[in-house]
């Protein structure tokens, strides 16, 4: 019995050092893990880390993988969210030693609906605009209204989209969106666009169907494709798109259309954050 | 051969560790949020709970009953348990990065889960043999992974679904659970 506290006592060391040497022996007999493994840990580490999932990639890791066997990757699939960050991004290319030039890669995302389509039915479904839609194009008049169900807004990795609950539309804070394009995709109406974040304003409306059922019997601030300006814009800031029958910017130029947003008759070719740069 | 079956379903469905004997309720409401995440952590756990069971079996009966320490067997299934997270993890880290990257933070977490010591400690009270601590183990996890990804589809649901404010989230998550708990104890008393 007197020998009891003795066995415990080496037991319990025993145990201890079997586990030890096992733990010793097998990260010594094993293969060094991937070398490129670490280096994409420490990319990993240099990224914001909101898995958007914007780069293309599966998550962040994913991304860091791809960059670390690659490193001039970030210059043609660039990190979105690392673009905002300034310091971060110093950092990051510090690290790779490569420069990415951001004005030409940052984004911003808009939504082409100023709202106000008055409803056709109460609906009571599915809160989720995908559903929604499965109804006969939504319940608002406008067949490409906004729904204002909020996909997007639950989607938003950075809570930069709210839902405008006067106008029944979501607006985007470009102060807080950083162009991953999640919201994009999510929106079942296509009513989001991303475009370069100097662009100083876009049309917030999506009424494509001109010729069969006018949008100024739909929608109280529906384009009415006047052309307008198109007509105002002879430097060209302003084209039209034929396909959609609606006016377009070119993202390439980012021009901004005063004259336009000016003599537009419905009021709806909208400034952005960027615009006030221009003005 | 027909014992090793009973075991197998009798720790799978009658006694689930979850709905029945409350075992690893952490997992059950922390992971299953999600049905990739409920079956990533579902595999984690079965896997060790087999490589579990199938080294403390010989720790206590070769070490510890012999030598009459059978009272330390909490604080050495504790130690050998964490040692072998641990071994498992080096070993998926350094052999196979993707599983690993799956596994993500699941497999350390098992490393304090219940539901692993307490399968160590059933296999004892119930004086399996080697064979049947192993079929036990079988069950057991993959009845947890069961349980897991049947409750992470039902989360999944209850997102889209239109629910009273104050019942969102983890209160209406404990009601599914009673009434998941309620249909498990139909299996009672049918084997085992």
């Amino acid at each position: 019995m007197s020998s009891q506290p003795i066995i415990t006592i080496l037991f319990l060391t025993l145990v201890g050092f079997v586990a030890g040497v096992a733990i010793l022996v097998v990260s010594k007999v094993l293969p060094k893990e991937d070398p490129s493994f670490e280096e994409a840990a420490r990319i990993k580490d240099l990224l914001p880390g909101g898995e958007c999932g914007s780069c293309g990639y599966p998550g962040c890791f994913a991304y860091a993988q791809a960059v670390a066997k690659d490193k001039q990757l970030p210059a043609r699939a660039p990190c979105r969210p690392l673009i905002q960050d300034k310091e971060g991004l110093r950092q990051f290319e510090a690290h790779l030693g490569l420069s990415i030039d951001t004005a030409q890669l940052a984004r911003r995302a808009l939504v082409h609906c100023s709202g106000n389509s008055p409803n056709l039915a109460t609906y009571n479904g599915i809160n989720s605009c995908r559903a929604a839609v499965q109804l006969a194009s939504g319940f608002r008049e406008c067949p490409y209204a906004c729904l204002g169900l909020a996909d997007c807004v639950r989607i938003c990795p950075v809570n930069a989209i709210t839902i405008d609950f006067e106008q029944r539309v979501a607006r985007v804070d470009w102060e807080k969106c950083i162009g991953c394009g999640l919201c994009a995709p999510a929106c079942p109406q296509n009513l989001i666009d991303l475009v370069p974040k100097a662009m100083p304003q876009y049309l917030g409306c999506n009424y494509q169907a001109a010729k069969e059922i006018p949008g100024r019997k739909r929608c109280a601030v529906g384009c009415i494709h006047c052309r307008i300006c198109v007509k105002v814009s002879p430097d060209g800031e302003v084209g039209w798109n034929e396909k959609k029958d609606l006016p377009s910017f070119d993202p390439q130029r980012s021009l901004f259309a005063a004259a336009a947003i000016a003599k537009c008759p419905r009021k709806i070719i909208l400034k952005t954050a960027a615009a006030k740069q221009s003005e | 051969m027909r014992e090793l079956v009973v075991i197998f379903f009798g720790m799978a469905l009658v006694n689930n560790f979850v709905l029945v004997r409350f075992l690893g309720l952490c997992p059950f409401f922390g992971v299953s949020t999600k049905l990739t995440n409920a079956l990533s952590m579902g595999v984690a756990v079965l896997l060790v709970m087999l490589v579990a069971s199938a080294v403390t079996w010989p720790i206590y009966h070769l070490l510890l009953v012999p030598y009459q320490v059978e009272f330390m067997e909490t604080v050495i299934f504790i130690l050998v348990i964490a040692v072998l997270v641990q071994i498992i993890e080096i070993t998926i880290r350094r052999t196979n990065l993707t599983l690993y990257r799956a596994f993500g933070i699941y497999l350390p977490l098992i490393t304090t889960n219940c539901a692993v010591l307490g399968l160590a400690f059933i296999n004892i009270r119930h004086e399996y043999t080697f064979f049947e601590s192993i079929f036990a183990s079988l069950g057991a996890g993959i009845g947890f992974t069961l349980v897991l990804i049947i409750m992470s589809g039902l989360r999944e649901r209850l997102e889209i679904t239109d629910l009273p404010h104050a019942f969102t989230g983890t209160p209406i998550a404990f009601i599914i659970a009673m009434f998941l708990g309620l249909a498990f104890l139909a299996f009672a008393g049918m084997i085992g």
